[in-house]
């Protein structure tokens, strides 16, 4: 009996702080990533790779250069394990759009769908194996009304490296890449 | 047998009491003097008090509890935010026109560590009104200000007459604004001729 009278009053209590949590969080995501597969790369060669985030209908948000130094630019940054680089990070080209807010100033945004394109290198001393790079997509949104504090959107994804020709028997001595502070 | 029917009752009872009371802390209650305002209709709560430092000021700091007679438009905003700068010019020229009358702007900068850059702005913008360092607590207390600009109008007893959250017309500001000073917002009718 006391654990059923226990059980029930905890189930409020937790009803009321998700409801709580629930409201709290108007901090909606408003551009999502689109996760990427597992990407092969050999040690001391190159792989391409995509990124796609998409903007939800409605949001813009700045391009990689904003019109003005005020705005906060789109930035996509990682922090790749010591075996890997992540290099030749390229942005779109920002859509000069102007708003209902501000019908004479052109703004450079994006919208709806967004690639940044970028190149995977192993390091030619490269241990075979997965590997885990953790990186941020920095953004700051608007609606044609109000504008929202800039977010970061973790983006993780995996690499492959696969063995090279002459077989490299060094450790890899760690898979995963820090935590971006 | 009947103990176990009333304990089980009183703690649906109980469950259900904080259920409600979890909805209305969510909503938030307008009747309490000053703490926080909810997410909800504002109007008519009591516009909370705070203390935030005042820009280029060497430290000083503004209370609201400090401008208590006057009406005040308390307006979040932020550099990056391109809605805010269309309205800043309007806030300048309405200080100037209903200063005298007892209004009185605040713009609270919700930009991060970026004093130098919020000074500069507010300069080449011609501020005429008080500029505060915001702070998250702050907006929280102001029902968890997140789009920008948010700005709230305020009567001169301190309760709220309005929340805007995003970019309104100047015409429903100075709507706004007169309904603060306790003026009318009807439009004056023509003078019947004889």
């Amino acid at each position: 009996m006391t654990k059923i009278v226990g059980f029930l009053v905890l189930s409020a209590v937790l009803m009321c702080g998700s409801l709580q949590g629930q409201n709290q969080s108007t901090a909606q995501n408003r551009v999502e990533f689109e996760p990427v597969g597992t990407v092969a790369v050999k040690p001391g060669k190159t792989t391409p790779v995509v990124f796609t985030f998409h903007v939800k209908p409605g949001f813009h948000i700045n391009s990689n250069k904003p019109s003005t130094e005020e705005l906060i630019p789109t930035q996509l940054r990682f922090s790749p394990p010591q075996d890997l680089v992540i290099a030749k990070v390229q942005y779109p080209a920002g859509q000069l759009t102007s708003f209902p807010f501000d019908p004479s100033e052109k703004l450079s945004v994006y919208s709806g769908d967004v690639a940044i394109k970028a190149v995977v290198m192993a390091q030619s001393h490269a241990g075979t194996g997965t590997y885990t790079v953790h990186g941020e997509f920095m953004y700051q949104a608007c609606d044609n009304n109000a504008c929202y504090p800039p977010k970061k959107l973790p983006v993780d994804f995996n690499v492959s490296v696969a063995s090279a020709s002459h077989g490299s028997t060094r450790p890899r001595p760690n898979k995963q890449s820090p935590h971006i502070h | 047998m009947n103990r176990n029917l009333a304990l089980i009752g009183a703690s649906i009872v109980a469950s259900t009491v904080l259920l409600f009371a979890g909805k209305l802390l969510i909503q938030g209650n307008g009747a309490q003097a000053g703490s926080r305002l909810g997410a909800g209709d504002v109007v008519g709560a009591v516009a909370p008090d705070f203390e935030l430092k005042l820009l280029n000021a060497e430290g000083k700091t503004l209370k609201l509890s400090d401008l208590k007679g006057k009406a005040v438009l308390l307006n979040f905003w932020a550099t990056w935010c391109e809605p805010c700068k269309v309205e800043m010019p309007w806030f300048v020229d309405l200080q100037k026109e209903y200063g005298a009358q007892g209004l009185q702007i605040v713009g609270v900068s919700m930009d991060d560590d970026a004093e130098k850059i919020v000074s500069e702005f507010s300069k080449k913008m011609g501020v005429n009104y008080p500029i505060l360092v915001g702070t998250e607590q702050v907006a929280e207390q102001y029902g968890g200000v997140e789009g920008l600009p948010t700005s709230f109008f305020i009567d001169r007893s301190g309760k709220v007459v309005s929340r805007e959250a995003g970019l309104i017309s100047l015409n429903q500001i100075v709507d706004r604004i007169k309904k603060s000073l306790g003026q009318s917002t009807e439009p004056k009718p023509v003078a019947a001729k004889n």
